[in-house]
């Protein structure tokens, strides 16, 4: 048990030193740095840049060095706990994603929670009713969620939200609320612009958490110990909710690992599109900067909470299912 | 257009598809509001005004006024009379309609900590001197006058007296002798001399005449360097501009609280400890941050407004600068606006549909042509206006021609064959470009600057090789050895390698579709037997591209180019950063041919010999030397222009009704620092 422990601890920090590496090379491989971006924005936007300056900010970034040499400096900080200086932002990388990290999780546990609300009644719903009108009913709406890009729905939403109910445009706060302090009043203006990219962001993930838990629980309910359950009498809620229930959740707490990143940066084209001042848009605009420092940190964070959480689900599933357990211990 | 029904085909069915989801929606809005109004663009584009100065001392105003909220700190203890912090000669500008009210709050969009243009634009009064409305003139703006020596050797500037810094400090001679001998001349701030403060590659140099006069000196004649004062440049363009993002141009800076980061004044040990305490590897890149005035709101400035929330947060803040030099005509202090709050956006297509919201008070910069419509469509019901302002620059998709391209010795032949671009350039309709993504309002020609500005060669070179004529592009396209074509009408190379396809690059994300633009040319094409690859990349792939020299063809505005000797980058292969016409070209000119590639084209050649020779002209002789490049450059169509003239770029500007002091169409140009030249201190709220 402790040996297996020990054996995916030692995988995961390999792992993690794989993903810097990854993560660096994946940044660096377009053509250009940072300063080609910062020209090309310059220039597409009425500015300009000097030859003289180009020359000036590699040196000052330190782009003008072999790329070894700039992992190594990269590796050298991350392993001090300094993350250096976002390019574009000029400000420390753990300032620029704090501040919105836990926005971000916000609206991420939000979406969770109301996927998981809307789907485990109606996935229950639709497999205990097969071939009812309400399945039929779930199951098409469900493939509609499937098939439109959540990004679709959010352009329109936000058009018609505009066009009809005068609602503001994009963003979680109202421009009043964007620069104030902490109050209820802000609080509640929070509260206010969430259900819109809650919403959008729940409505893909609902869709496919309704198939997976009506096929998981289709697969239970006709099995002998459903069949021995009802024999003996207990109630209809009771026999599916407490026996196949749980056994059709069991594929949930094996991908509990993915939800951590996800949290993080789940739906960057829908934070784009809405606005929102979360981690997906930074790191798009990071990427697309060629900052490395910034997109680098984002990537290199995503890629320690996948290998953190695939542990925690590691964990859970040892503890739920004693086949594992055993394989473990051989 | 037609109106009647017909079968939608699937192709269509995408296109909407593909609109809807980049372009918001516009399906459904467009053809109604175009059947109704053909002439949309004309009549949304009103006459070119704006504030003027009040150069007469009669008509200068005896008693100043100053924003309530000024008032109230003058009351408290906490400010100077109003007396006390202008200049005893303040700039007294005569607002384009009406004194205005004080106060509000100006709400804008911006994209984030890379948008600085935004606000710079609109603090560019702190600028020595300036262009006045019409973009012709050179006006005083910090300096109060000038004068350019006879020999040209010399231009000395005379500042206001009493002027101060926005902390109230002095402003005086002293800013600019620190600023030359302490960041200019210091080689770990500015290792290598700058081309704006040089006239043949020799350095000039700058003295104090007294506490208000500053005096430029060139060791040869450099009539030009009164416009580079008062053009966007690294000497001209002011503190704001040119000493930010790591920048250390400018002409002067606040020496009073520089100093203080400076290794001269506190040691070298004391400023890296200053920077290290920061959380900056050294002092250079410490005092950079701290002249910055997107970053540090403590910097005293110049600027009608200073940032009170730095730009790298989700808004940018500015609020007035007490110690502002400009009053109207009743001696009130200016600006009127008490702040301006930039919220950030985190993509176009949000920050467009703000805007179309009534969610902004007045933006210029980031809303685009192709929405038009939609923000017709709102405008009563929202209360805003709508004004388009055109561009001076001939050409918003301009095919440049790579002069030094070596990847393809056959391509490589052609392109640097006069008739053959000429017949690509005859080959394009650019009515059909016109109306299709400029929805008519630009102008179709060739790259020539408008008729307006006085680098103009003339009329008659709009048209030249710029106009629709396929018999004739054909013909000579035949006559320069290309007569075989395949059996589906394409020209074949001559080495018997197949077909001649041309490579196309275009740019992503720009400020009108590139891409489209390009297959609508390569379809038009067609006719002449030409074939095409248009091919987009990622904006910094494109430039990367250009500076590795790799590009056959390559589609870019030519923006800045209509004046030519500040900002020639887009029209003449001059400058490395941005080379379309060939890089190997730039580096060639730009290091006075000591590295790169000289043109082989005589005419080009031509063309930058005249253009180097322009510094030491004087104005009149100037205005030739730019119309003979000019000629040159059209007739030899080293760039194919398209449409231009359009309000592409920064022209779509939409202003709420409740403000007042607004131009119905403002100088949109890159020297004039649009809205810059507009003054922006004089727009108000009216309540």
């Amino acid at each position: 048990m402790l040996a297996y422990l020990a054996r995916r601890l030692a995988l995961a920090v390999l792992t993690i030193w794989a993903i810097t590496v990854l993560s660096f090379v994946i940044i660096k491989l377009p053509p250009g740095d940072y300063i080609t971006s910062y020209i090309a924005q310059m220039s597409a936007s009425g500015g300009f840049v000097s030859e003289a300056e180009v020359q000036a900010l590699r040196r000052e970034y330190g782009l003008d060095q072999p790329g070894y040499v700039q992992y190594l400096r990269w590796m050298t900080m991350v392993l001090h706990g300094r993350f250096g200086v976002a390019l574009e932002w000029k400000r420390p990388v753990s300032e620029v994603i704090g501040d919105r990290l836990w926005l971000t999780m916000v609206v991420s546990v939000a979406a969770i929670v109301v996927t998981w609300a809307l789907a485990m009644p109606i996935g229950i719903y639709s497999a205990v009713r097969q071939y009812s009108t309400g399945d039929y009913v779930a199951t098409f709406v469900g493939f509609i969620g499937l098939a439109v890009p959540s990004f679709m729905l959010a352009l329109i939403l936000l058009y018609l939200g505009f066009k009809y109910f005068n609602a503001s445009i994009g963003g979680l706060f109202s421009d009043r609320y964007a620069e104030a302090p902490w109050t209820l009043a802000k609080v509640w203006d929070l509260a206010r612009h969430l259900p819109l990219p809650t919403l959008i962001l729940g409505f893909a993930g609902t869709a496919q958490l309704v198939r997976i838990m009506r096929a998981n629980l289709l697969d239970e309910l006709g099995k002998p110990y459903v069949v021995t359950a009802r024999a003996r009498g207990l109630s209809e809620w009771r026999v599916i909710l407490k026996y196949p229930v749980r056994v059709a959740l069991n594929p949930f707490a094996s991908t509990i690992g993915y939800l951590l990143p996800y949290i993080v940066s789940g739906s960057i084209i829908v934070s784009l599109v809405l606005g929102l001042p979360t981690v997906g848009p930074l790191l798009l605009r990071a990427l697309i900067a060629q900052d490395m420092f910034l997109a680098g940190t984002i990537v290199l964070l995503l890629g320690v909470l996948t290998v953190v959480g695939t542990f925690l689900s590691d964990l859970l599933l040892l503890w739920i299912d004693p086949r594992i357990r055993l394989e473990g211990k051989q | 257009m037609d109106r009647t029904r017909r079968r939608v085909t699937r192709r269509e069915i995408l296109q909407d598809a593909a609109l809807a989801a980049g372009g918001f929606a516009l399906a459904g809005l467009a053809p109604e509001v175009w059947a109704q109004t053909p002439k949309l663009g004309a009549n949304l584009i009103g006459r070119l005004e704006g504030p003027e100065l009040v150069r007469d001392p009669a008509k200068w105003p005896k008693r100043f006024g100053e924003a309530p909220m000024l008032a109230e700190l003058v009351k408290q203890g906490k400010l100077p009379p109003v007396e006390q912090r202008v200049p005893q000669e303040p700039l007294i500008l005569k607002p384009v309609r009406e004194i205005g009210r004080y106060g509000g709050t100006l709400r804008r969009g911006f994209t984030g900590p890379g948008d600085s243009e935004n606000g710079n634009r609109w603090v560019s009064a702190d600028k020595l001197l300036f262009w006045d409305y019409t973009g012709n003139k050179v006006m005083p703006s910090v300096a109060q006058g000038w004068l350019l020596s006879e020999d040209g050797k010399s231009v000395t500037i005379y500042l206001r007296k009493g002027m101060k810094w926005s902390d109230g400090q002095p402003f005086t001679a002293d800013d600019f002798v620190f600023w030359y001998q302490d960041i200019y001349l210091n080689k770990d701030l500015v290792p290598t001399p700058n081309a704006d403060f040089m006239i043949n590659g020799k350095s000039g140099s700058l003295r104090k005449g007294s506490d208000t006069t500053v005096v430029f000196e060139f060791p040869e004649p450099n009539y030009l360097f009164l416009d580079i004062l008062a053009g966007s440049t690294s000497m001209g363009g002011g503190q704001a501009l040119w000493q930010m993002e790591g920048r250390t141009m400018g002409a002067y800076t606040p020496a009073h609280y520089v100093r203080q980061f400076h290794p001269k004044y506190i040691g070298k040990d004391e400023a890296d400890r200053k920077a290290k305490a920061a959380g900056f590897d050294g002092w250079v890149a410490y005092i950079k941050n701290r002249w910055d005035w997107r970053l540090n709101p403590d910097l005293p400035v110049l600027t009608p407004w200073k940032t009170v929330t730095p730009i790298n947060n989700p808004s940018w803040v500015m609020e007035r600068n007490p110690y502002f030099y400009e009053v109207d005509t009743a001696g009130n202090q200016l600006p009127y606006i008490d702040r301006i709050v930039m919220t950030l956006a985190e993509n176009l297509e949000v920050l467009n549909l703000r805007a179309i919201a009534g969610q902004y008070d007045l933006q210029e910069r980031h809303t685009g042509m192709a929405k038009i419509p939609v923000f017709l469509e709102n405008r009563d019901r929202v209360g805003y206006d709508l004004h388009l302002d055109p561009a001076l620059n001939g050409s918003d998709a301009t095919l440049h021609t790579n002069q030094a391209y070596s990847g393809d010795p056959e391509i490589a032949k052609w392109l640097q064959t006069a008739d053959f671009r000429r017949a690509l350039s005859m080959g394009i309709d650019r009515d059909q470009l016109n109306e299709t993504f400029w929805l008519g309002i630009g102008v179709p020609g060739s790259i020539a600057p408008a008729e307006t500005v006085p680098y103009s060669p003339g009329p008659e070179w709009r048209k030249k090789w710029a106009t629709l004529d396929v018999a004739q592009a054909n013909s000579f396209l035949d006559k320069i050895g290309l007569s075989k074509k395949d059996a589906e009408g394409y020209r074949l190379r001559t080495d018997g390698k197949g077909r001649l396809r041309l490579e196309l690059m275009t740019a992503a994300g720009t400020f009108i579709p590139q891409t489209q633009i390009g297959e609508m040319i390569k379809e038009q094409w067609k006719k002449i037997g030409i074939l095409a690859d248009v091919k987009e990349h990622e904006r910094s792939l494109f430039i990367t591209r250009v500076r590795s020299n790799e590009h056959q063809i390559d589609m870019w505005a030519n923006d800045g180019s209509e004046v030519l000797f500040l900002f020639p980058r887009h029209a003449l292969p001059v400058d490395p950063v941005e080379a379309n016409l060939g890089y190997p070209i730039a580096v060639w000119y730009a290091s006075a041919g000591t590295q790169g590639k000289a043109p082989k084209d005589p005419e080009l050649l031509k063309a930058l010999e005249l253009f180097r020779t322009a510094n030491g002209k004087k104005v009149q002789e100037r205005y030739k030397v730019a119309q003979e490049i000019w000629k040159i450059l059209v007739d030899q169509v080293y760039s194919i222009g398209t449409v231009g003239q359009s309000p592409a770029t920064m022209g779509v500007r939409v202003v709420s009704r409740k403000m007042g002091n607004i131009p119905e169409r403002q100088i949109n140009a890159q020297h004039c620092r649009t809205p810059g030249s507009s003054q922006p201190s004089t727009f108000f709220f009216k309540g």
